[in-house]
Parts: structure tokens; sequence; C-alpha cells
């Protein structure tokens, strides 16, 4: 059995009349990279600092690494990116980096050593210039999110917690941390990220929980959760995008398709249970459509989001299907 | 405890480097020197201006009472100059007062009193005494003049009075006049170190120098750092520092480190200005001779007894905790720089309202206005070392005041850090009191 890094048990949090989180229970495997999903104000963040022991819980319990998420020792084994990003801006960007690895229990020799690594690595101190020496504010906003990442990483967690790591980065950096969570994955560190991004998500997870209005919808290994809300899923690609009024017409035919989510070029489609896919294939032709692409497929993340989450949301109206 | 230490360490260095602190250390004691410099330059100044012209003494006593006085104003002066560098004895210029003498028949005395009005109205003369029969018997007089609010010429003029009626006395007992004028210079010396009915002595120029100073200087370093802490809060919540340093330290650490922090901040200043206060002493009189101040040739720094230092150094410390704490409050409440002087106004005026009554407290630290002050928590960090370098505080008033402060301390930090484990991490609206109580309630 995989050991277990992160178990959280039956959570909840209130702040007066409104629930944030409700009964939220989870388990992340150790060397996992673990997704957790929602729309914005689903109570991502919330259970993020509830893990963080930022925020103490209502109910329930969290356990980090078989101990009490209480116990400071075992918190000093994460390494925490928030959303809202931030360091002191009139301090020089090496102090502030010893400061924040000395706040995890890192000797300051120590931590001037991984200090001049990471530098290096993310290109902040070369043969030109140091920019270690420089204050936070005379950094460009991508350094600044380079240096809080180091700030993250710098004691070399067990366990990263990054909460919408990915908005407000440009690709180039995006790449990075694309890259660095793989590495994290390979030397056997557990990631957790929240990110209503779902491609991002299905790229990068092997697990996912998705949350909405402080409940969970539903959570296990993305391949589990496909197959569990897989079946008649076609892949569709028109030449000449859609449009047609006869082809939105078999698209809009809810005795055959469920749900259809429409990106112009590409279509992803939810049949109806019992519909026959070539029937809908021969109609599509019968209606003039020029078809490029079509494949039977398991639903992507973003439309197991889709129907999960938006299916009482506002979603389903903006799409017009009613 | 690691971890404390870190943001104390971080709180301190970053602080003790900048430009601020090191132009402020620097230039703090030259601004002070000014400040206690200025005031006795200006009142040398306008002493000799208004001494262009004579007090009239009217003496309806039939007694002579009157001329003893204005001998007795006289003969000091001359003793002054004659002893310049005579440490206590040699008073400082304010003791010569020109009079002109008028015997006055009682009837008559409410007309002189009225020419005499006039006089000052018309600025010829500074001012009048009137000495009429129940100065004898009930021991009273009265003065009027531009300059009846000038305490220490109030004081000599008292002085002079008294002497001289104890002279009178003397001489009706049966004692020769030359004997007397002796006894009495005897008693000149002794009242030098005699404690008045306002509790000070015969240095309380000093004293009153130095106790403004003392509360003057607690007040600037209360507020000074206490908003220093605010600011520190409000950067760290602006710039969503917070979050990252509350996913390592609890909350209550990183307050308490901040506070500490800064704290340390303010002592060092403070040690930096009492070593240049030393030199200031030992250098000072080239100095004061410079700008033709002669008190402080005589300037000497007023003894401080241990019980002083040691309940200075509380005052201050539960001083600055208790309002750092207040002021961490509101840093951690409000959201924008925009905000947080408005909301820190309740805080500074519970501080104001300290240095206002400093003035008549000094006049009366043994009253009720005093007595009150120095009891209540917000005001007691400067109003009770006021008192204290003016007269001697009954221990239990004092005791009673450090634990009062020190309970409210506790509850200010116990409050403040709720608040302020919530405050961080909100944003958006500043709490009204209501939400702030639930804060307080649930944190």
């Amino acid at each position: 059995m995989t050991e277990i890094a992160l178990d959280i048990l039956g959570i909840t949090k209130r702040y007066g009349e409104f629930t944030a989180v409700r009964s939220l229970s989870l388990a992340v495997p150790k060397g996992a990279v673990y997704g957790l999903l929602g729309p914005n104000g689903a109570g991502k963040t919330t259970s993020i600092r509830m893990i963080l022991n930022i925020i103490a819980p209502d109910e329930g319990t969290i356990t980090l690494f078989g101990k009490p998420s209480r116990d400071q020792a075992s918190l000093d084994r994460i390494g925490y990116l928030p959303e809202e990003r931030g360091l002191y801006k009139k301090m020089q960007v090496r102090r502030v980096l010893r400061f924040l690895g000395q706040l995890k229990g890192l000797g300051a020799k120590e931590a001037d050593r991984r200090i001049d690594e990471w530098m290096e690595r993310f290109s902040l101190k070369t043969a030109e210039k140091d920019w270690g020496l420089a204050k936070i504010d005379e950094l460009s906003r991508g350094m600044q999110q380079k240096v809080q990442f180091i700030g993250t990483l710098l004691h070399d967690p067990e366990l990263v917690i990054l909460d919408e790591p990915f908005s407000g980065l440009d690709p180039i950096n995006a790449q990075a941390l694309k890259d660095t969570v793989v590495d994290l994955k390979k030397r056997g560190k557990t990631v957790v990220f929240s990110t209503h991004l779902m491609d991002n998500a299905e790229r990068l997870c092997d697990s996912v929980c998705i949350i909405a209005h402080g409940d969970k919808v539903l959570d296990g290994t993305v391949p589990g959760v496909k197959a569990e809300h897989g079946g008649n899923n076609v892949a569709l690609a028109l030449a000449g995008g859609g449009g047609a009024e006869l082809v939105n017409r078999v698209l809009r035919d809810h005795t055959m398709v469920e749900r259809v989510d429409d990106s112009n070029q590409f279509f992803e489609i939810s049949l109806q249970k019992d519909a026959d896919p070539q029937e809908l294939l021969h109609r599509l032709i019968e209606a003039g459509a020029k078809v490029q692409r079509f494949e039977l497929v398991q639903p992507s993340l973003h439309q197991i989001f889709l129907e999960k989450v938006g299916a009482t949301g506002v979603e389903v109206g903006m799409t017009g299907h009613g | 405890m690691d971890k404390l230490w870190v943001v104390i360490t971080r709180e301190y260095l970053e602080r003790v480097r900048s430009k601020w602190f090191i132009f402020a250390t620097i230039f703090g004691p030259v601004f002070f020197g000014v400040v206690m410099i200025l005031p006795g330059y200006m009142t040398v100044k306008g002493m000799k201006n208004q001494q262009v012209s004579s007090v009239r003494i009217l003496d309806a006593t039939g007694t002579g009472l009157g001329h003893r006085i204005a001998a007795r104003l006289a003969a000091r002066k001359d003793t002054a100059a004659a002893n310049p560098l005579q440490g206590r004895s040699a008073r400082p210029v304010t003791e010569a007062i020109p009079t002109e003498v008028e015997d006055v028949n009682p009837p008559k005395l409410a007309m002189a009193e009225s020419v005499a009005t006039k006089a000052v109205v018309d600025n010829l003369s500074p001012g009048y005494l009137v000495l009429d029969s129940a100065t004898m018997t009930q021991h009273t007089a009265r003065y009027a003049g531009r300059n009846a609010s000038a305490v220490g010429q109030m004081e000599l003029l008292q002085e002079a009075i008294r002497q001289s009626m104890i002279a009178a006395r003397l001489e009706n007992a049966g004692i020769k006049p030359e004997r007397v004028d002796s006894l009495i210079k005897v008693k000149v010396d002794l009242s030098s170190v005699r404690l008045d009915e306002r509790g000070r002595g015969e240095s309380g120029i000093v004293n009153f120098i130095f106790g403004a100073v003392v509360a003057f200087m607690l007040y600037m370093m209360i507020m000074i750092y206490g908003q220093n802490v605010m600011r520190g809060v409000l950067e760290e919540k602006m710039t969503r520092v917070a979050e990252v340093v509350m996913a390592s330290v609890k909350p209550d650490i990183l307050l308490a480190g901040k506070i500490l922090g800064v704290g340390a901040v303010g002592l060092t200043q403070q040690l930096v200005w009492f070593g240049s206060a030393a030199a200031f002493i030992t250098y000072g009189a080239v100095m004061s001779k410079a700008m033709g101040v002669p008190e402080m040739k005589n300037f000497a720094f007023p003894t401080v007894s241990p019980l002083l230092l040691v309940s200075l150094i509380l005052f201050f410390v539960l001083g600055y905790v208790l309002y750092s704490s207040m002021f961490a409050a509101v840093g951690a409440m409000v959201g924008t720089q925009e905000e947080v002087q408005q909301a820190a106004m309740p805080v500074i005026l519970l501080l104001v309202s300290s240095i206002v009554f400093v003035q008549p407290i000094m006049l009366a630290p043994s009253g009720t206005l005093a007595r009150a002050m120095s009891v209540i928590p917000f005001t007691a960090p400067v109003i009770m070392p006021l008192r204290m370098t003016a007269m001697q505080v009954p221990p239990l008033e004092l005791i009673g005041s450090l634990l009062g402060l020190a309970i409210t301390c506790w509850l200010a930090i116990w409050a403040s850090a709720r608040i302020y484990r919530i405050g961080l991490l909100m944003t958006g609206k500043r709490p009204n009191l209501q939400e702030l109580m639930r804060w307080i309630k649930y944190a």
C-alpha cells in the first residue's frame, strides 16, 4: 500500500452563515501530483490554508506524514506558494530568501549555498549580474515570481502546495513551472496544486479532486475518473468550422446529444446513453458537414468538470442548451 | 523559539539598516538639544525685555514690608552677581526683579491699584504687588501683571515676601536687625532643599525640564515605534507576504517578533541618544555659553534613583507593548495606506491625551487629575514617570498603576493577536466594531 503524505478527513470551515468547505475528505499518496480543481470561490484556498494550519478547521482532522497537521516539524516539510504572491519590497533578494529558508528551519549557511544554486538555475545570478543583491522592487514581475518560487522550494520540502500556480505566468514561466513540477515528482516529492485550468491539470496530475461550493464533487486518479465518467463521448473536428444551420440542428438534437462543447473548430460531444455514434456520424454527413476527425474518446477533465460542476451552474445557460 | 528569533532578527536588522533610522538617530539628539536649549534661550531673552521697567510694590501694611521685599530682591541680585559660579546660591537671572515701592494709606489703596493697572496696560510696568492688612494677618498678597504666569518669577516674589515677613516677625520678637539678616541668610540656604507645596524642591527647574523631557521622550518613542509596527503589519498584509510567512510561523509569533524587533530598534536608538546626552552634558556648557544661556552653567543632570530608572524602563516597555499591539491590530484591519491613518486615529488620540495634560500635571503632580491619569493604563506610561520625576509617588499608586498597565497590556495583546490572525488574510472593507468583536470571538 502506498504511503499517504496528506490525509484529510471531513474538514469543515464556516464563516458565520457561509460554509466555505463542507466535510471534505481526500488522501494524497506520497510522490503523487494531485490537482485540487474547482471554480473560483469553491473553497480551494480555504482548504489549502487549513492544510497549512493558517486557519483551523471547525470540524475534521488533517494528517501530514502520519502526524496531526498542527505539528510544526511536519509543517516545516511543506513548501507553499500562495495564490496572491508577495515579498518584502524593500528587502534584498538574498535576505528575503534567507529569511524564508530560516523560517523553515534552514541554517543561514546552508540557505546561502542553496540560494546560489537556485539563483544560477533560474539565471538570476550570472557572470554579469547578481540579482541577489538587488532589492525585490527592482526586479521585473517575472523575476519576482521566480524568487517567490525559490522561496517555496529552498528548504527542499517533501510536500509542495501551489495555489493557482499558473495564474499570471507567461508561457515561458508556465513551462518552467511544469518542468519543475515534473522534476519534483521524479525526485519523489508530493505536489498538490489548485487550479481552475483543466488542461494543465489533465496533463500534470496523477489524481484530482473537484470541489464546488465547498463540496467535493468527485475525486480519484485521472484515468479512474475518466473511466467512471466515460462512455459515449465523441471528439469532432469540422473543416471550415461549425455554423452551418443543418449541422447545428443535428448537434442540438437532444434525442441523441446530451451536451456539446462548441469550440468553433472543435466539438466535444457527450451522447445520450443509448445513442449510436455511427448514427450521429451518418446524420452529420447527411447535413453536409465536412468531417475531419470523428473519434470515440474518453471525456476530458474539462468536460467532466463542466458536466459535474456546471450542470446546475451558469455554464449551461451560457451555452444556450437550456 | 528559533522562529521567533528569526523574525526578531529580520525586523531589527531591516530597520537598523535603513536610511531613516540612521538619519533619525544622528539628528534626533540635535533636535532634542535645540528643543532643550531654545526655551531657555527664549526665556532669558524674554526676561530681559520684561525687566526694562520695575515692578511696583503698593504697601498698605504700614510696616515697611514693601521696602524689606524690595531690599531683599535687590540684595539677591547683588549676591547673584557677586558669586556667578557658586552653584546653588547663584540663581538664574530671573532673580533680579527691579522694584519701586509706594507706601499707600489703606483707604487710598483702591485708587493706587487702578493707577498701577493703567501703568501695566500702558506698558510702563510689568506688574504690581499689593500688600495690605491681610498680608500680615492672613499671609496673602496679590500680584497683577503681564508676567503673572511666569512660574519662576512668581515663585521668587513669593519667596521674597515670605522671607521679609519672617524677618519682620523676628525683629518684632526683639532680635536685632543685623542678626535677623544673617539668620535669614542661613534660612535661604536651607530652603534650597525644601519641598514646597507643589512637591518640588529648589532644584525644581532642573526637575521640571527633566520631567518634561522624559514625558516627551516616552510619548515620542511610543508614538514613533508603535506606528512603525503598524506600518510593518500593513506592509506584510498589502504585499501579501503575510500568507507565505504564516505558512511557516504562527501569527502570534510573527506579531511578537515584530513588536520585540521594533522595540529593540527603539532601545538601540535610545542607547545612542543616551550616550550622546551624556556627552552633551559633559560638553554642553560650552555650547550653552556660546548661545548665551547662563542657566546651563549650573545645569546638572538630576540624580536618577534606581527606582525611577527601573520604573522608567518598565513604563516604556509596557507602554510600548500596549500601544504597538493596538497599532498592529489597526494595521491588520485596514487594507490601504490611505485608510490606515484614519483607522489609527482612536489609538493616536489615546496616546495624545496623555501629553496634552503634561503641563497641568507638572504643576500639580499630586492632584486628582494627575493621580487619575497616572493610574489609567492608556495614559500611565507617560504620566506616571512624569509624576515620579516631580514627587515621591506613594508605592501603592505606583504598584497599582504598573499592575493595571500590565493587565491591560495582556488584554491588548490577546485581542490584537486575534484581530491580527484574521485581519492579515482579509481583504476588502474595513470591519466595523461589531465585526471586529466577532473576529476576536471566533479567531
